[in-house]
């Protein structure tokens, strides 16, 4: 029971869109795994500038191209929701029909600035949860798991597996590096918290002074990597998604424990 | 944590990791751009031992400059045809010396101002780096270090206009350490910095302080965002030699960013019209 997953580590070509969708629709079409996951802004590169506001519609255009490949796909993407207003985006693919999936959390600070470019999801009407055969899964990109709320939401909504493609970039050097060391923390506590799968499917490569580290990985619920890519280098991962972890997880922990009244005092805040 | 701990701290980087990080991204940076390969300018100093010494690993196409003048110490050619020779480039290296082009350029400007002549020698290096790269198809690689970049400490269009600084986020210590683990003899990674613009100048003469004080101030100033008085307290360094550090850093700014353009119209050039350098 549970599903095969492949993350694809890879360095995109910023703004070369079409170059970046053949790469995607081939290994789509070369994978054995169940669904297909890609890093946050996959499809276009993360440091686009004031390049988002002209390749938000191309970005559109491939991402339906590539929901007609009919595999289950998370890839990131540009959506232009209304006029105006562009989301950094998951493009879900399940069963060929492809929906968008905001990013909440956008960092605008030291070197980013997200907020300058896109509007942020509504976690009302934005917070959404798919299926892959027996598995119940959703999506929150990148920033969004630096915050405790979306990936308990998703986990509480049914979700047992949540994707999370990003764009992490290294800051300081080090061996491991401080921001891995970060991103495993900080999965490991919400898959423990809310015994659910994680997986972590960051970007590699440089875009402009920026240096992606790749380093996905899966994270099971009882808190263990069981399956980790290289850094600094492109790479794919397979890994299994078994519910019985996510059974056993919850055996021994009080995720089924939700006081409500926390979030009443957090939402007058 | 005073000065020796400050130092260890940003001393302790993996240089092996270090060394791959720059060589890989130079390797792109050079593909990407679309041309052939690269070139950079060797002067017997560390920063461009280590430049060089990269660019070699990263590509089989690069191109070793060697421009010296009559301020330039023996010395350091020898040491830069020794290194270059030492990284297998005796066939991809050329030695321009640009002291006839400094006296054109000094008798047209009718002055001998060591200042006027010394950064007219840098632009005069960067136009045959530039010339010498248009001919091959190749990059001018940088050799600034963010020691120099942030105390201001080149010349504006000079030693500063070059293509990609890959050596730019590591301080002038740092620097010493990448080339002795790069394998840059031991006399080039301890020989004092100098431009060697005139005769006799050294960095840490002009500069009024070592690279050791400037570099744990750099960082504690500007990394760790610390105040002058908790730098210097913190330091055991006098809070003068703070003030000047800041100072150097705050008046060079205009050399670390393009120009200013006046603005006119409804969109304006790096004020809200900002794409990424990787454009076409």
């Amino acid at each position: 029971m549970g599903v095969k997953v492949e993350i694809v580590q890879i360095k995109s070509r910023l703004g070369k869109i079409r170059d970046n969708y053949e790469l995607h629709a081939s290994e789509l079409r070369s994978s054995t795994a169940d669904c297909v996951v890609f890093p946050e802004l996959s499809l276009t590169g993360y440091v686009l500038r004031d390049l988002v506001y002209e390749l938000v519609a191309e970005a559109q255009r491939y991402s339906e191209k590539l929901s007609e490949e009919g595999r289950c796909a998370i890839f990131g993407t540009l959506a232009e929701v209304r006029p105006g207003i562009i989301w950094n985006a998951a493009g879900v693919v399940v069963d060929g029909k492809l929906t968008y999936v905001p990013k909440f959390f956008l960092p605008t600070y030291g070197l980013f600035e997200e907020r300058r470019y896109f509007q942020p999801g509504d976690p009302k009407r934005d917070l959404v949860t798919f299926r892959i055969r027996d598995v119940n899964f959703g999506v929150v990109i990148c920033e969004d798991a630096w915050h405790p709320e979306p990936i308990e939401a998703l986990a509480r909504m049914g979700a047992d597996l949540v994707f999370v493609p990003s764009a992490s970039p290294v800051r300081r050097l080090s061996q491991p590096l401080d921001i891995q060391v970060s991103w495993q923390s900080l999965l490991r506590a919400h898959s423990l918290m809310n015994g659910v799968w994680t997986v972590f499917s960051n970007m590699v490569g440089a875009q402009e002074e920026e240096f992606f580290w790749g380093g996905s990985f899966f994270m099971s619920p009882r808190g263990k990597v069981t399956a980790e890519a290289p850094i600094m280098e492109e790479s794919r991962l397979l890994g299994d998604i078994t519910l019985d972890e996510v059974r056993l997880s919850r055996r021994f922990s009080s995720f089924r424990d939700h006081i409500r009244e926390f979030h009443e005092v957090l939402r007058n805040l | 944590m005073d000065l020796q701990q400050k130092l260890s701290h940003l001393f302790n980087l993996n240089y092996d990791i270090v060394a791959e990080y720059l060589v890989k991204r130079l390797r792109e940076y050079i593909a990407e751009s679309g041309k052939k390969g690269g070139i950079v300018g060797v002067s017997g100093g560390i920063d461009s031992a280590v430049v060089a010494t990269l660019l070699s690993r990263a590509t089989h196409n690069y191109f070793f400059l060697l421009l010296p003048s009559s301020s330039t110490p023996a010395r350091d050619v020898q040491d830069a045809l020794e290194l270059t020779e030492m990284l297998g480039g005796r066939d991809k290296r050329e030695v321009v010396e640009i002291d006839g082009i400094v006296r054109e350029v000094g008798s047209r400007v009718k002055s001998e101002d060591p200042l006027v002549l010394g950064n007219a020698k840098a632009r005069i290096r960067m136009t045959l780096l530039y010339a010498f790269a248009q001919k091959l198809d190749y990059l001018v690689i940088g050799t600034g270090d963010k020691s120099e970049i942030l105390l201001g400490y080149f010349t504006k269009y000079g030693d500063g206009g070059v293509d990609v600084l890959p050596i730019g986020d590591l301080y002038k210590t740092q620097v010493r350490l990448l080339g002795r683990h790069l394998g840059v003899p031991e006399k080039i990674v301890t020989k004092p910095s100098s431009p060697a613009l005139w005769e006799g100048q050294t960095a840490e003469g002009e500069l009024g302080l070592s690279y050791e004080v400037a570099d744990a101030i750099l960082y504690s100033r500007f990394e760790e965002m610390k105040g002058p008085e908790e730098v210097a307290k913190e330091l055991g360094v006098d809070i003068s030699l703070v003030r000047r550090v800041d100072e150097l850093v705050m008046r060079s700014q205009h050399k670390r960013l393009p120009p200013e353009i006046f603005r006119l119209s409804g969109r304006a050039i790096n004020s809200d019209w900002r794409y990424p350098r990787a454009w076409a």
